[in-house]
């Protein structure tokens, strides 16, 4: 095969014939041996990855394209939920998540026929269930568990898909899983809000948010122009007033901060400006100095 | 400062002599009047040193001398020990009455243990490896068609990735495993490349656990092909089947080409095409992470996963370190029972006997080097950085002891008490993890094998680790290599 060079699948072959021939040295290299009881896999097969159509299905405008061998398009039954909660509830993509995992193992340790707002429905105490179970027992047991439970948009996703696998229908599911999770974040914020009420009761300061910081750094930007242009409209009066009497006036330039390099350039340039290199003239002995500082 | 410091440095010493004013207190005297009371109201050391030395700095002599006698007398140290005894016991009491109290920390992933603690190869799991993302690939429109045996299908819709078959990855990363194992097991130099950023410090690791070479700087194209010129200058040992060094083959190897990795184990194969070309050519096998855009022909074991990931990345050369970890133990462990089941073709030839005369200037020399290098220890230590930093360790194996070899030759020796020998050998040598062990077979399988070593018991212990593969049930055809 031209395109592929295959000496690296060939090194076990290669060598066994290196040594029948006995071009290489007298014993095999260390890796021969394992290279033979655990050769490389095959290279460059094309297994069938889907098949091109139900079998005893045609369809309907004649002979569709071959994807035999293109993966797989992979699909869950959460993808539509996901679609639907974040069509309905965009800005909840733009809250941070964790994604990292322990050991690939997190989510079975979540049990979602918990309610979402577990944590806020506690039972009184000694309160006694149908079945004469101590409820705020069973509640506080659920708890120990679950309280790491990460509750965002995901979790509703996950609740919705775990009542319509237990007989709920899907529109009522998804009513469910959302009530419950607007308790919970309902909850939350006020929460936040209580403490930090508290915090500045008492004398906190949390310095300025984020709109605050912006909103200084674009008042220091037109403070500073305002300055600027304060500057200009001083020369530019000075220099129309000089313009009437008649004088040259210097002085009116200096505040538009004209650079003098030009001038200084020039001021050289007449020093040398008789001596030209190759002229009949020839050129000044005055050394490179002024001009090439 | 320096006033306190020189009372804790001389306190001991040159307090304790009131009759006659030491240097010391004469210049605090001079130095400092209400500066001392500050000073000493910073220690709160209730030890009884500081106690003395309060008492010698801001009081009066007469204070000194008493503070030293109280010192001296043996009920205050019985006080002390009795202190720090109530200390143990009252700190032994709080720790068993409050264990119990508060939440129990699960166990979690802490990235820094992957590479100070990797996971052993009997660790891998499919959880494991999607938790360290090595199932996620590269945009559909980057694949490499070769690839498509390694992929498990497509997702998403507007930027569509490939999504990598773990249980593909887990047996490529197992079979890597056992080339590694193997390798190491037969004396075998392997060496890690991972030349991206963050890879660095887990192909040090890997290369430390493997007792291997690392690089994780630019290959230098030809260090295989070419590498009389480019590595000539390096350093190599013999060392023996205990990894000790011997000595007196200077004048051989001087003549001796740079040396060849056994394996290369490549973490980055697409900014590293020229290290494998010339592994290609030079017949030395490779392992490399091949992600759903690179090109599987060129390596010769691919590992399916996710090479841009560092978790995975340091998820594989960990645990591949580990498998070269377990291959030093075991030949280190036959090496200890005397069985040297491997050799290799150093070519070198044992070094003559010289003469006392030759040998004494020898050693002579020596201790005057040692000494120089003594004598310069930063410079020596600056080397010794620089020799670490070297892609390519060069040391040769040595093997002098083929005891087994000769033995068998020799045939003076009792053949059964050799069959058992290498029987045990034979058991150790390629032993599968117990996931890949089929059920309840296992065990019947290595009796049977056993039972065959038993009626040949005069192989060359050079194919001995060849027809142990209990695991491929290859056994019958161990002869096959001579």
């Amino acid at each position: 095969m031209g395109r592929y060079n295959l000496a690296p699948q060939r090194v076990h072959k290669t060598a066994t014939q290196l040594l029948q021939t006995k071009r290489a040295p007298a014993s095999p290299p260390p890796w021969y041996p394992i290279l033979s009881t655990v050769p490389p896999s095959s290279r460059l097969d094309r297994p069938p990855l889907q098949r091109s159509q139900l079998p005893g299905h045609k369809p309907p405008g004649g002979r569709k394209k071959s994807r035999l061998y293109k993966p797989l398009q992979l699909r869950y039954e959460e993808d539509r939920l996901r679609w639907e909660y974040f069509n309905d509830h965009p800005w909840e993509l733009a809250r941070p998540r964790v994604v990292l995992e322990d050991d690939g193992r997190d989510a079975e340790r979540w049990d979602w026929s918990v309610p979402l707002d577990h944590a806020l429905s506690r039972p009184r105490a000694g309160e006694v269930g149908e079945r004469g179970e101590s409820l705020d027992i069973e509640w506080e047991a659920v708890r120990a568990r679950q309280a790491g439970r990460p509750i965002n948009g995901e979790a509703v996703v996950q609740r919705q898909r775990y009542l319509i696998t237990h007989g709920h229908p899907p529109q009522l599911a998804y009513d469910t899983a959302r009530k419950e999770f607007y308790r919970h974040r309902h909850q939350v914020e006020i929460a936040t809000r209580v403490a930090r009420e508290e915090a500045l009761a008492v004398g906190a300061f949390f310095g300025p948010g984020p709109l605050e910081v912006g909103m200084g750094l674009e008042d220091r930007a037109y403070e500073q122009w305002k300055g600027w242009a304060e500057k200009e409209v001083a020369a530019m009066k000075q220099m129309a007033g000089a313009a009437y009497t008649g004088t040259e006036t210097e002085s009116g330039r200096e505040g538009l901060d004209v650079p003098e390099g030009p001038g200084v350039e020039a001021e050289e340039l007449q020093e040398v400006a008789g001596s030209v290199p190759a002229s009949s003239r020839g050129q000044l002995a005055q050394g490179g100095a002024g001009v090439h500082p | 400062m320096i006033i306190r410091s020189l009372l804790l440095r001389h306190g001991r010493r040159a307090l304790p002599k009131p009759p006659t004013p030491s240097p010391v207190r004469t210049c605090r005297r001079s130095l400092t009047t209400a500066g001392a009371s500050d000073v000493e109201a910073t220690y709160q050391n209730p030890h009884a040193d500081q106690h003395y030395i309060e008492s010698a700095a801001g009081g009066t002599k007469s204070q000194a001398v008493h503070s030293l006698e109280s010192r001296s007398s043996p009920p205050t140290i019985a006080l002390e020990d009795d202190q720090i005894a109530r200390d143990w016991h009252f700190f032994h009491h709080q720790k068993k009455h409050t264990e119990h109290i508060g939440s129990a920390v699960q166990k979690h992933y802490r990235p820094h243990e992957q590479v100070s603690n990797p996971p052993w190869p009997r660790d891998i799991t499919l959880e494991l490896l999607m938790a360290s993302q090595a199932h996620i690939g590269h945009s559909t429109s980057l694949w490499n068609p070769s690839n498509a045996k390694y992929i498990f299908g497509v997702r998403g819709e507007h930027d569509p990735i490939h999504i990598i078959s773990l249980d593909v990855t887990a047996a490529h990363l197992r079979r890597a495993c056992k080339v590694v194992k193997g390798v190491t097991e037969r004396g075998g130099l392997i060496l890690f490349v991972g030349s991206r950023e963050g890879q660095a410090r887990i192909v040090v690791r890997a290369a430390e656990l493997a007792q291997g070479c690392h690089l994780f700087s630019k290959w230098i194209p030809g260090s295989i092909t070419n590498g009389q010129q480019i590595l000539g200058k390096c350093r190599k040992k013999v060392v023996n089947e205990y990894d000790q060094e011997v000595t007196g083959f200077d004048d051989q190897l001087v003549q001796k080409a740079a040396l060849k990795p056994d394996l290369v184990v490549c973490l980055n194969p697409l900014e590293n095409y020229v290290l494998l070309h010339e592994c290609g050519l030079n017949n030395i096998p490779t392992i490399g992470i091949v992600d759903t855009d690179a090109n599987p022909t060129w390596v010769t074991y691919p590992i399916p996963a996710n090479d841009d990931s560092l978790r995975s990345v340091q998820l594989i050369a960990g645990v591949l370190g580990r498998a070269g970890q377990e291959g030093q133990s075991a030949r280190l462990e036959k090496a200890k029972r005397r069985i040297v089941d491997y050799r290799q073709d150093h070519g070198l030839s044992p070094p003559s006997k010289e003469s006392e005369e030759t040998r004494t200037k020898r050693e002579k020399e020596q201790s005057l080097l040692a000494g120089a290098d003594a004598f310069d220890v930063s410079e020596a230590a600056v080397y010794a950085d620089a020799d670490a930093d070297e892609p390519e360790r060069t040391d040769v194996t040595a093997e002098q002891v083929v005891n087994m070899e000769r033995l068998a030759q020799m045939g003076s020796v009792d053949p059964g008490l050799l069959s058992e020998q290498l029987g045990l050998a034979a058991e150790q040598a390629d032993v599968p993890y117990e996931v890949d062990a089929p059920l309840g077979q296992q065990r019947q399988q290595r009796q049977d094998e056993g039972a065959a070593k038993q009626v040949n018991p005069f192989q060359r212990p050079t194919e001995d680790a060849e027809q142990t593969s209990a695991w491929q049930g290859k056994g019958a055809e161990s002869g096959r290599k001579e």
